[in-house]
This record gives C-alpha cells, structure tokens and sequence, in this order.
C-alpha cells in the first residue's frame, strides 16, 4: 500500500513538472508578454522605456530558459511569485479568494450527487413508465444547458423580476445555494449517467433478484444491492468533474458576481500572466492528483472485488492496478 | 436581502422625482434637487473589482477618487483647471516648470499632514519610478525631472515641455497617498486596504473580487473648489459591488439592490427610463473619442485609401440611432465634441460607400468569387479587437460589418474579448484596435511616436506639431497646434472615428449625482431621499 502511495505521489510530480513545463513554453511563444501587457493596462499606448524598467524587475529581461529554472526553482522553494495583472503576489491573489470557490465547488459536488442519486432513485423505483422515460432524459438534458445562459435565466427571473433572493453573495444561504445549484446542474449530468447506466447493469444480476425474491422493498434493493455496486464508477467521474467544476466556476462566478479561482483564472489567461497561470495549474494538477488518489483509496471500500491480492497494486474486476 | 417590490405610490414618486430619466447632464448633478439629505449607504455596481489600485482604467478611478485626492481637479462645467489640494498653481511660459501652493489643514485618514514634502514624495515615486520597490515610472509623467519645496509650495520641473501636467495631475493615478502607502512596495501600495489618502471615504472592509465598503471622514474639509458639497460627504457609506454581467446591472438597478450602476447597455435604457430610473450620460472630454486605431504596418491596411474607404463605410448617424442610443454622440474629429480643444474635421469623411467602393478599386482590391475583396492573393478580411470596458463597441461594430459587407469587406469582430484586446494592444498584428484613450502625453505624440502607440508607424508630421503642442500654454494657440493634429489624424487616417466617449450610468430615481471630468461619480456631494 505504501509503495502504492508513493508510486502515486511521484506521478503526481511528474504530472507537475509536466504542466509546468507545457505552461512555461506555451506563454513564452506567444507574441506578447505579460509586462508589456502590464505596463500598457489596457490604454492605448504605453512607454517602451517602462517595458524595459519593469523587464527588469521581475526577471523577464533574461533568456527564456534561465527564467524557465529560476521560476522552477522558486517554485520548488514554495514561491509562486508576483502576479502582474492583479498587481499582488500570487500566494495572495489565490488565497484570497479560494475558500469561495471550495465554498461553492463543495456545495456543487454534494448537490450534483444528490442529483445523481434522485434520478437514479426516480427512474428505478418510480411507478408511472412516462415518468421513468423523462427522468432518465434528464442527464443528457443536464450536460446539454449552457451555464451561463441558466444563471442569467435564474437571476433574471427569480432575482431581478420576483425578488427572491439578491443578485449579489450577501451572506444568505440562498445565495450560496443558487450558484451551486446552477454549477451542479451540469456536474451532476455525468455522475448520473454513468450512476444509471451501472445501475441498470447492475439491477440484472442475480443477487439483485434474489434480493427481491426476499421480499426487499424496491428502495431497499436499490440502496442495499444496487447503489453501492453501481457508486464506484460514479465516485471515477465524480473525481474527474474538477476540472468541469473549474471550468464552470469560471462562468458561474461571473454571472453571480462571486469571487473565486473562476476570476482568477480568467484574469490570468487574459493578461498572459504566467506567474499566476502557473500557481492556478499546479494548484488544480494538485488538486485533480489529490482526488483521483482518495478515489483510488475508497474504491476498495465501497467495492469489496476490489482486494489488494497482488504483491504491489490492486487487482479489480475492471483490470490490474499497479 | 433587498425586495424588488415597492408599492405603487413609491414607484409614482420616484418618476415625480426621476423628473426626465434619459440625456440628463451630468455637470449639473442628476437625480432629485433641493436640500440635501444627510445619512444612508449608497451602493454603487461597477463592471470589474479593483485588484490593483495603481492601476488606470475606469474602474480603479471610480474607486480611489473617493479615497485619494489630487491636486487639481477639473471643472466638469467649464473644462477649466481648478483648485483642489492645492490653492494656488501655475507654470511658467514653455510649461516645463508647475508649481502648486498646498492648502494648509489637510491630514490623510491616519491622522498625519498632507503638505508639499509628502507631495514631492509622491511625485518623485510617479516621475522616476522605484526600482527597489518595483514600482515603474508613469508615462504621463513625461519629462519630470525633479521637485523643490519651499515652505508648502511645490515646484515641479519638467525636462521637457509638457503643456498637459495639470491634466496629468488632475488624473487618478497622480492622487496623492500618504508616506506610510508610499513606502510600500509595489504589492503592497496595490492593495486598496493599504491606500491612506485625504479623500472623503475611508476603506473600511472589503470581500475580495466582490465587493469594498468605505466610509466617510467626518472631518473632511477640501473638496474640490467646484464640488457642490464644500464639506463632509452626505452619504455616512458607500459600497462598490462588482457585476461583471452588463444585463444585470441594469437589472440591479431595477430591482433597487444597487443605487448606481456603471457600464448600461443601449438595450437596456428604453426600460430604465419608461421604468422612472435615471439614464444617465456621463461625457468624457478629456479622452479621445471611441476610435479604432490601424495598424500602419499590417499589409491590409497601410494604404490610405483603404482607411478612408473603411471610414467612408460607416454611417456614423446610423450607428448612434440603430444601435446606440440617445445618450451617445457621432463624432467629428478625434477629439470629442465637449472637449475645449475639439475642432470639426468631419468634411472628409462623411458616409459615402460609393466612393469607398471606388477607392478600394483604386487601391486594387478586386471583388473575389465569395464576394469579398482581394489583393495578391490576400482577403480583405480584418480583425478588430476592443476592451470589455466598453459595452457597445461589439454591437456597434456587428452594424458596421453589415455596411462593409456590401462593400466586400470582411470583419473578425472580437470585441470585448480580453485576451485579443491585450496582444492587440502590444502587438501590432491585429489590424484594428477599439478604444478610446487619454492624451496626456500629448495627441500628436498619442498618434505619431513610432513604439507603443496607436498605430506602431513613425509619423514626422504628428511628432513635429506634438513638440509645439506640447510647449503651448497659451489657449488659443494650443487650440490652433491640436486643430492641425486633428486634421492629419483625419488626412492620414490613422484611425475609424466613432462616437464621442460617454459612460452611461443607471441610478434610482431618489439618487443625487454628480459626475466629474473623467466620468468618476462624486460620491462627496451625492445624497439620498
């Protein structure tokens, strides 16, 4: 296990050193530059002579692949360095405002996955077939809804015209609620499908039979011999939806006026700043890694097929897991 | 939580009080007249969150002008330059030394003097710039040299003429911060937390990217000399919230969860003003107009005659009433009609798609098979780029295209996007660039220096009479140098003339308003029933 684990850590860094690099190259060929961009501010000239000041400052002045181990090595020292485009340092630009994003982004997934498990619910035990139909269209529906389009339509509607709630974060609980309602409505859309599908799979065994012939209640069938065989590949995509859940962050933050990673996100790829795309990538790779291995872990405890008989890694009905 | 419902007879009051929501002017305070009401909070949306507070667009404005004062302020009534900060100013003959006497009594909010030594501190870190705490020079500080003070007056001299330094000093970023701001390095003045100004409003608290509270400073005393309001602020608060979305600030306004919103589309005034809400115009005479800038060395449009035909394609009326509004202005000139330094210089480039036809000919572009011009193999295909500052440079522009279309010229309309407006402004690939902008280093030297310009082109004419206007104190000589730099602007067609620079706002019908020269809201002398 312990082999496992840091086998799984040192992908991880490589993972790292992997983004790091693509992002490093990837700005560095662009045709402009982030002190250019900082220097100009969005006014319509700027002065060459300052460029060169500030060139100076940050290090921006020296050749690519001097810059390229220097930011490697401040990195690897904990120092993300100095976003330009907010005009603090990185560490500050991030920490301010990431617990609104965990915030919201946790709110989202516990949502989304009681999203996922009402469709299943719904559409394997519901008594009317009509019903059942719609409710299984849901997922593909779900995925389909542009977010922004949703939260303009909900603040719009339930907001300006009836009201009901602010257009701003005003502490409320509804105004948590409501983005993370809307930023769920696409997440919960995989979650679901893939909940379903294995569901439906699942519901086809034998032993589900028998659980009926024991006289189970459908609910209890469900919960006892379906949903948990069926969860594990759902908890996969569940791991995998960061990424969307960042993504949609971005476009939910806006609409709802939020602060979070989303603007910041936006800030950075806007202005090319690559100090603070390189904090958010390796933040994000971290995160992502850091999930997909606690999905790894429980995997095992929710699926007993899932036993560590190997000498090194796991081996599951889906495959060998080194 | 506010409700968007109010009873009848609220509504019937405010449109009593609304008098006529649309066109109002701004230079006289919009919103209810009579004696001012002391107290209340004001709420104010503007379109982005101030990250860094040495930054210089509108939204930064917006925010320090009420906590940092300047020096001189100028009359939004008159265009003329007028007392603020400091109580007496002048300048010598070729504008190259401006010496300011300090009004005796201002303290900033942590209780230490504001006098001509905090001044020339300030100064001499925008002049120079501080190499060991980052902060780079500013580049409308053209030429400083250096400051000398005797007793609580300042001198400033200047290397080089520069006939705009009290514009210059009336702008944001020449506010004046207290020493404890000024030793911090660049991160650390950036903060608005860390700002210590004289203004009316103290920062008081702030949710990053959301939202900052300030408060007022019962013991202000130096408004600008032609504030309305000679004392403290009326307003005991004020709260600058973000809203990104530009429908919905419209519709924050007329849900009355905020009081004042910046950045209204044109779609959205019809229902502001049928809704008893104010629309209110706010002119900026100081910038240019809206124009989008050519890039002289991109291949598809450094010939003249293709600039003057893309000029000559825009039905600059038919933009204003099809898909702007009321509130904006075609323009004449480079320069805006409110401008003190405006002259018409339209004669050349009235809206005649015939002849721009004809020039395009002329030029050589031919009308390929998919109906769009070519030349040497190329398509007449341009892209432009504009910032998100502006909310309707995107519609104006999917008018435009209709028009040059017919002419067979294709347009990449991006925008509003950030990232194009970014590379565009530093790059010179993009062959069309959206904006309006400040000329504080002069309009000739905005147009003709060869880097980090408008254009990326050298233009000698532009340089030649930016070096007259820049030494020309006197009014009507100066108005004579930039006349002729508007008339090359317009002979080379270094740029698309638009419509004239506004910054319409939305506010409550029970909101006292007034606006300055730069389009900042005066939160000093505003005021609720």
């Amino acid at each position: 296990m312990a082999r496992y684990v840091l086998g799984r850590i040192g992908q991880a860094a490589a993972v790292l050193l992997l983004a790091f690099t693509v992002i490093f190259w990837g700005v560095s060929i662009l045709p402009t530059d982030p002190v250019t961009i900082f220097v100009a501010k969005g006014e319509g000239y700027f002065n060459p002579d300052v460029v060169t000041q500030v060139k100076g400052f940050y290090g921006y002045d020296r050749p690519a692949l001097e810059q390229y181990f220097t930011q490697l090595n401040h990195l690897l020292h904990g120092q993300f360095g100095f976003s330009l485009s907010s005009g603090q340092a990185v560490t500050d630009r991030i920490g301010s405002v990431i617990g609104e994003t965990l915030k919201l982004a946790s709110t989202a997934t516990v949502l989304a996955l009681i999203f996922a498990a009402s469709i299943l619910l719904l559409a394997t035990t519901g008594k009317v077939e009509w019903l059942r139909t719609f409710i299984r269209s849901i997922p593909p529906l779900f995925s389909a809804v542009p977010t922004f389009w949703l939260g303009l339509v909900v603040l719009q509607v339930f907001s300006v015209q009836l009201g009901l709630f602010s257009l701003f974060p005003d502490g409320s609980l509804a105004s948590l609620l409501i983005p993370a309602l809307v930023l769920a409505v696409p997440i919960s859309a995989p979650i679901s499908a893939v909940l379903l599908k294995n569901a439906e799979a699942t519901l086809a065994l034998p032993h589900v039979n028998t659980a009926r012939a024991k006289g189970g209640t459908p609910g209890w069938v469900i919960r006892k011999h379906v949903l948990k065989n069926a969860a594990g590949p759902a908890l996969t995509v569940t791991a995998t939806t960061i990424g969307a859940l960042l993504g949609g962050s971005v476009v939910t933050e806006t609409v709802f006026s939020r602060s979070g990673l989303g603007t910041v996100l936006l800030q950075a790829v806007s202005n090319q700043d690559i100090s603070l795309i390189q904090g958010l990538v390796m933040l994000t790779t971290v995160v992502i890694v850091g999930a997909n291995l606690a999905v790894d872990l429980i995997h095992p405890i929710l699926d007993p097929r899932v036993t560590k008989t190997q000498r090194r890694g796991f081996n599951t009905a889906l495959g060998r897991f080194a | 939580m506010i409700r968007a419902k109010k009873s009848i007879a609220l509504a019937l009051a405010a449109v009593v009080l609304a008098g006529c929501g649309g066109g109002q002017q701004p230079a006289q305070g919009a919103g209810p007249t009579g004696e001012p009401r002391q107290g209340g909070t004001l709420t104010f949306s503007d379109v982005q969150f101030v990250t860094d507070a040495l930054s210089t667009n509108y939204t930064t404005a917006n925010l320090l002008f009420q906590v940092v004062d300047r020096l001189v302020y100028i009359d939004p009534k008159t265009g003329e330059v007028s007392e603020w900060l400091a109580k007496q100013f002048s300048r010598n003959d070729d504008a190259t030394q401006y010496t300011f006497t300090i009004r005796d009594g201002v303290t900033f909010s942590d209780g230490t003097p504001l006098d001509a030594e905090v001044v020339k501190a300030n100064f001499d870190q925008l002049g120079k710039g501080d190499e060991g705490k980052k902060i780079p020079a500013f580049s409308d500080f053209v030429g400083y040299d250096h400051s000398e003070v005797a007793g609580n007056t300042i001198t400033v001299f200047l290397n080089r003429p520069n006939t705009n330094f009290y514009k210059v000093a009336a702008n944001g970023r020449a506010g004046i911060r207290g020493l404890s701001t000024l030793a911090r390095d660049y991160d650390g003045q950036a903060k608005i937390e860390n700002v210590v100004g004289s203004g009316a409003f103290v920062y008081e608290s702030q949710i990053p990217d959301q939202e900052v509270k300030l408060r007022k400073r019962p013991d202000y005393a130096w408004p600008p000399a032609s504030s309305p309001n000679q004392g403290a602020a009326y307003l005991d608060e004020l709260v600058v919230r973000v809203i990104g979305e530009p429908g919905l600030r419209a519709g924050a306004v007329q849900s009355q969860q905020v009081d004042l919103a910046r950045g209204i589309q044109p779609t959205d005034e019809p229902a502001l003003n049928q809704g008893g809400f104010q629309v209110i115009p706010v002119a900026a005479p100081s910038l240019t107009v809206n124009l989008a800038a050519f890039r002289i060395g991109n291949d598809l449009v450094n010939d003249v005659r293709v600039r003057r035909a893309l000029q000559l394609g825009i039905d600059r009326q038919a933009v204003v009433d099809t898909v702007l509004s009321d509130s904006y202005r075609a323009s004449d000139s480079v320069l805006g009609h409110d401008d003190p330094l405006f002259t018409d210089v339209s004669a050349d480039i009235g809206y005649d798609p015939e002849k721009a036809a004809s020039l395009l000919d002329e030029a050589g572009w031919k009308v390929g098979a998919d109906g769009i011009r070519e030349k040497d193999g190329k398509r007449l295909d341009l892209t432009l780029a504009a910032s998100n500052q502006s909310v309707v440079f995107r519609p104006a522009f999917e008018f435009i295209e209709s028009g040059w279309r017919e002419l067979g010229i294709e347009l990449v309309n991006r925008a509003g996007d950030t990232t194009l407006f970014n590379q565009a402004n530093t790059d010179p690939a993009t062959p069309l660039l959206g904006t309006r902008t400040g000329y504080n280093i002069g309009l000739g030297l905005l147009f003709g220096r060869d880097k980090g310009n408008l254009t990326f082109t050298a233009n000698d004419d532009l340089i030649a009479l930016s070096n007259e206007e820049l030494k020309a104190t006197d009014p009507a000589q100066l108005k004579d140098i930039v006349a002729k730099e508007q008339q090359e602007i317009i002979d080379d067609q270094l740029a698309l003339i638009l419509w004239d620079e506004v910054q319409v706002h939305a506010a409550a019908p029970n909101v006292h308003i007034d606006f300055t020269n730069y389009t900042e809201p005066l939160f000093q002398s505003a005021w609720k029933t």
